[in-house]
């Protein structure tokens, strides 16, 4: 290897399997910039009006979101970013550290699978901008498949665009969504603006003062009440650990370690307030302004469609703000799941995996009910790998205090360390049935479900470490 | 030559005031939502060619 090519080399290295040296870290700014850009997504335009269909309150809806995104904060904060910074690994290969090789191929595919839903989602979303254009028919809010073939055709059309994009020129579309990050948290605040505007013409007292403004919103936007039929009713409660948990599986569920061991010290970690309370508190709430808006001119239109929602506020730009943060998140989101599945079968091309992953994140698309359940759908992601986070937690610092042995899997050369697996299973099944008979609902199921992976990890791990070192003592 | 570098920077900042801009003034009951949208077309080319000559390029 010659020095430019070396050089080239350790350029583009990403520390997979090393810890990420001192020179490579980076600083606090790099981490607003990253969250901010990263939080302000399609799915935005979803789960704000999501909200308004789920008949929740005002005040729920602004004291839910202050208190759950802090919780989201204090979980990147205290959870993540302490273990990501003392050990400087990627999750992956944490993962495989704690648990075996096999076992990360499991969870890679798990993780594989949801990320292609959730592009299935944004691409769902991007694809209503062309019912604007086109004008065929889109699904309504309880629209569980694809109900006409114009629909269908424009998912195929918008997922093979972003399909093809994720697979040749990723970084361009990278280069894309950081030009256009700032541009559309703008985009998503004028959204708001203009629907308190419109709201303001049609409320009959005149608007004075802030509190004014706050009896408008509390009898005209987020007026609570029954939630449309086929929605779950949202209280404060819901909306604090919808806020909380929408990204379980990056804070609890300890992906962001991959993020957080670039960074210089553990409290940069703060800097995700930047996504929280742009991306999931501005931005929801202009979205659900615009869908109370529809509402409140006709009551029978209950459909969740970004594109027609963005149109009547915005024009074009809204159009384009649809399209594009449905494209820009989209697109990382197919490139991540592919990079999970090559993991699986690391001898096919990236190339190849990335547009058969697009082309699985298209079909799921097609189907509204991913989009439509999108609340839901956002809960049992961040459930289902949630227990893999509490494994690393206590595997980190737990585990020497109580006399066992971290990175289990790596030290005795385990390719599936079963007691992280059953672990896994076992919280999950715990999970499911406390949905299923305790009538737990699945927005609140994975705060129990932590501490019963903490127990299950911890005693399995007993049993578990002392076989396993005993058949080597023998 | 700095100021050169410098323009596309100014002018993609100002593009990001003018697109926020009108709505704040629907808001106040000046514009139109007509004129609001415009205007927010145009700050948006603007935005994309002008941060498209110093923003996400490598060094």
């Amino acid at each position: 290897m010659d020095v430019k090519k070396r050089q080239t080399h350790i350029k583009v290295a990403e520390y997979e399997r090393q810890p990420v040296p001192g020179n490579a870290r980076l600083g606090f700014k790099h981490f607003i910039g990253m969250y901010a850009g990263e939080h302000a997504a399609g799915t935005e335009l979803m789960i704000g009006p999501l909200f308004v269909a789920a008949g929740v309150g005002a005040s729920d809806l602004i004291f839910g979101l202050l208190a759950g995104n802090a919780l989201a904060v204090m979980s990147w904060m205290f959870l993540t970013a302490p273990i990501g910074t003392r050990l400087r690994f990627t999750l992956y290969y944490q993962l495989e550290k704690i648990c075996g090789k096999h076992l990360v191929t499991i969870y890679n595919l798990a993780n594989g699978i949801m990320f292609c839903f959730l592009a299935g989602a944004m691409i769902t979303v991007s694809a209503t901008a062309l019912g604007v254009w086109f004008d065929f028919k889109m699904p309504g809010l309880n629209d569980m498949y694809p109900n006409s073939l114009g629909w269908v055709l424009a998912v195929l059309f918008m997922g093979l665009m972003i399909a093809l994009v994720a697979a040749y020129g990723y970084r361009t579309v990278a280069r894309i969504a950081n030009i256009a990050a700032p541009w559309m948290v703008l985009v998503f605040l004028a959204f708001g603006i203009v629907g308190l505007r419109q709201f303001i013409d049609v409320y009959p007292d005149p608007i004075e003062n802030a509190g004014d403004v706050w009896h408008l919103a509390q009898t005209h936007i987020w007026k609570g009440g029954d939630p449309l039929p086929g929605q779950v009713k949202f209280t404060f409660w819901h909306v604090m650990f919808f806020a909380w948990f929408c990204n379980m599986a990056m804070h609890i569920g300890m992906a962001d370690l991959s993020v957080f061991r670039y960074a210089r010290k553990s409290w940069y970690a703060i800097a995700s307030a930047a996504g929280m309370y742009i991306g999931h508190f501005m931005a929801w709430i202009s979205a659900s302004i615009l869908y109370a808006y529809q509402l409140n001119l006709d009551a029978s239109n209950t459909d969740v469609l970004p594109g027609p929602m963005a149109f009547k506020a915005l024009g074009i730009t809204g159009l384009l703000c649809v399209i594009v943060a449905g494209w820009t998140t989209a697109n990382p989101t197919i490139y991540r799941a592919g990079l999970a599945f090559q993991a699986i079968t690391p001898k096919s091309s990236r190339f190849k995996v990335t547009l058969v992953t697009g082309l699985i994140a298209t079909m799921a698309g097609m189907f509204p009910a991913v989009a439509m359940k999108l609340l839901d759908f956002v809960a049992l992601y961040g459930m289902l790998l949630m227990p893999m986070g509490a494994i690393i937690f206590v595997d980190f610092w737990l585990f020497k205090k109580i006399g066992l042995q971290s990175f289990f899997a790596s030290r005795h050369h385990l390719l599936f360390n079963w007691a992280a697996g059953l672990t896994w299973f076992t919280a999950l099944a715990a999970c499911l049935l406390l949905v299923m008979f305790a009538g737990i609902q699945i927005f609140f199921v994975s705060l129990p479900g932590w501490f019963i992976a903490v127990l299950v990890y911890i005693v399995l791990s007993y049993f578990y470490q002392s076989r396993i070192l005993k058949n080597k003592s023998v | 030559m700095k100021f050169n570098r410098h323009i596309p920077r100014i002018i993609a900042l100002v593009a990001l005031c003018i697109l926020i801009y009108p709505s704040i003034l629907f808001l106040s009951g000046i514009y139109m939502l007509r004129t609001v949208q415009w205007i927010m077309l145009l700050a948006t080319l603007v935005w994309f060619i002008s941060a498209s000559f110093w923003m996400g390029r490598s060094r």
